[in-house]
């Protein structure tokens, strides 16, 4: 092996090995349940099937995620109407495949334009407002957007409040007979934006993102024309988060208007928050661990599994306010002092004065 | 002699405040001019104004001889201006190389220019991957005036470089301040009147928002009278 591969091994081993172990995962959780590795493949074993459907949604969420920890934790664009990129992806798809018998190319075409076309509507308010006025704003527009899908005029086509059902999935993809084959192509489009995203926010387009975030009256008098630079990362955000809802809806029996609300936005900057906010890495393991809690919690405790799953994710945002990836990026001294100042505001929230009890001692 | 910049009779309201009431004065190609004042003088407004960060409502501001007013920041920072605000404002975020690279306007400028920053300021060669976060108030200080001279700026608008710097820094300061004016014309805003005076061959007095004396830096160094009238000192 060349230095150039060697040295490449070793700089991204824990995604190699984390890739390899999710190309292998379908067919070592088969292995558990004595499943061949042939019967794996022609989806026969049970458990394994129930992983890739776990792992396929958590691909899903992580897409969607990264797409959000571009606008917002590269460019700091505060946006509360993230969820309908991943809505119109879902719905268009939907509609495309079920009510206009389109094939999955055609609609790949016409969710490319749409995603572009919600990037510019979201970035003609652009120049106009900044943090929470283009939070509201795109609220407002998001908003619209779920009472339209809410509306009984277009239930034909969305469903309504009921969600949109019935979208028959071309076969080879089909998450019922061709599962593993979904499970591959969902892994390969989550590596490929990856791998686009990390080119992005390492090249020098990224790097003015980045200053945008932190300053962009600085940005501007570098000569910088910030509005572009914006709008470039929202309609790469749009594309991805669209995709995202339309293997959403390729994967899912029903599409519902829940994806269209304010709470799934609320989904997108958690799971970031969880992973670390502007890190990429951490929108793949806070969706992970989103997911997985989620799961677990429900599985386990029923409809308690929302409070203890809300008082989880506190404890992370007090005890780790850089996020699972951030706080590990961070040395371990300050990931301590971290931890201290987790405690002090727990205690603060809880009314123990912490300065009081120190003099007291 | 050529002048790079002139403003005429500015105007520039904050808000309903009307912080410049008047300010005129000519900046010669090459030279270094300081613009001098009390604190609130309007002196940090009059450079946002020429970047056209606070716009004038009345006034021409004219850049190589072209009107400006009324053009983007971003606009007027690609006609050849850099400005290094006050405060040290770096990108904290991103490394010293990183914060040295994004000033680029044309591919290569950094390259081209890395020898002579690194010679102006061999300190940011050694911390070339450290987040500006972590450097020092001397140290990002440097990086912001380092920024400056990657691209290939005409003007540079400099806004109080000495401040809470160490005596020792504000000495390697003044040295690459006039290293800077033999490629390009230098207007500064500097409370400290001994750095201004070992620097600038021009002056302008801004008062209250009005500039009422200019000249040669010279000729104030030796009049008192108005040292003590307008900037407080002897």
């Amino acid at each position: 092996m060349t230095t150039s591969g060697s040295s490449f091994v070793q700089r991204y081993r824990i995604a190699l090995l984390t890739l390899l172990a999710l190309v292998l995962l379908p067919f070592v959780i088969g292995l558990f349940e004595g499943a061949s590795p042939f019967e794996v493949w022609s989806n026969q074993s049970g458990m394994s099937r129930f992983i890739q459907g776990l792992a396929i949604e958590i691909f899903i969420l992580a897409l969607y995620a990264l797409s959000y920890d571009l606008i917002f934790g590269f460019t700091g664009l505060l946006s509360f109407g993230h969820s309908m990129f991943f809505a119109v992806g879902a719905y268009l798809t939907g509609i495309a495949l079920k009510s206009f018998g389109l094939n999955l190319w055609q609609t790949f075409g016409i969710l490319m334009l749409a995603a572009l076309a919600q990037a510019l509507l979201f970035g003609i308010v652009l120049p106009r407002v900044k943090g929470i006025t283009f939070a509201l704003v795109t609220l407002g527009l998001s908003s619209v957007f779920h009472i339209v899908v809410m509306s009984r005029e277009l239930g034909d086509y969305t469903g309504a409040d009921v969600g949109l059902q019935g979208v028959i999935i071309p076969d080879f993809i089909s998450p019922a007979t061709e599962r593993l084959r979904l499970y591959f192509v969902t892994l390969t489009i989550l590596v490929v934006f990856y791998l686009i995203y990390r080119r992005f926010v390492d090249s020098p387009l990224g790097r003015v993102c980045k200053a945008i975030r932190e300053n962009e009256g600085r940005a501007q008098m570098l000569g910088y024309n910030t509005f572009l630079f914006k709008l470039a990362a929202l309609i790469l955000s749009s594309l991805t988060a669209a995709i995202a809802g339309a293997l959403h809806t390729i994967y899912q029996p029903i599409v519902s208007p829940d994806i269209a609300g304010l709470g799934f936005t609320v989904t997108a900057l958690l799971m970031i928050l969880i992973g670390g906010v502007g890190t990429l890495h951490g929108a793949l393991a806070g969706a992970a661990i989103f997911r997985l809690l989620d799961f677990g919690l429900r599985r386990y405790l029923g409809e308690s599994a929302s409070f203890v799953n809300g008082a989880i994710y506190v404890l992370i945002v007090l005890f780790l306010p850089y996020g699972i990836v951030g706080t590990w990026q961070l040395k371990a001294s300050l990931s301590i002092a971290h931890m201290r100042q987790g405690w002090q505001r727990l205690l603060e929230m809880v009314g123990v004065n912490v300065e009081r009890r120190a003099s007291r001692e | 002699m050529t002048q790079i910049l002139e403003l005429h009779d500015i105007h520039t309201f904050i808000g309903q405040y009307h912080i410049l009431q008047g300010v005129s004065f000519t900046v010669p190609v090459g030279s270094i001019t300081a613009l001098l004042g009390r604190n609130g003088a309007g002196k940090t407004t009059t450079l946002k104004t020429i970047m056209g960060l606070t716009p004038p409502r009345i006034g021409e501001i004219r850049f190589e001889g072209r009107r400006i007013n009324g053009m983007r920041p971003f606009e007027i920072a690609s006609l050849g201006i850099g400005f290094v605000p006050e405060h040290r404002a770096i990108f904290r975020d991103l490394t010293v190389e990183e914060n040295l690279k994004i000033a680029e306007r044309k591919k290569g400028d950094y390259v081209r220019k890395q020898e002579m920053i690194f010679s102006l300021f061999p300190d940011l060669k050694r911390l070339i991957n450290l987040r500006g976060a972590n450097l020092s108030g001397g140290q990002q200080q440097m990086l912001a005036i380092a920024r400056a001279l990657v691209a290939d700026n005409r003007l540079l608008l400099i806004d109080e470089p000495s401040e809470g710097l160490a005596p020792v820094v504000i000495e390697g300061l003044i040295g690459a301040i006039r290293h800077l004016a033999a490629d390009s014309t230098v207007v500064l805003v500097e409370q400290n009147f001994l750095v201004a005076s070992q620097l600038a061959e021009y002056y302008v007095i801004i008062e209250e928002g009005r500039s009422v004396q200019s000249g040669r830096m010279q000729e104030l160094v030796n009049d008192k009278a108005a040292i003590h009238r307008y900037l407080g000192a002897a």
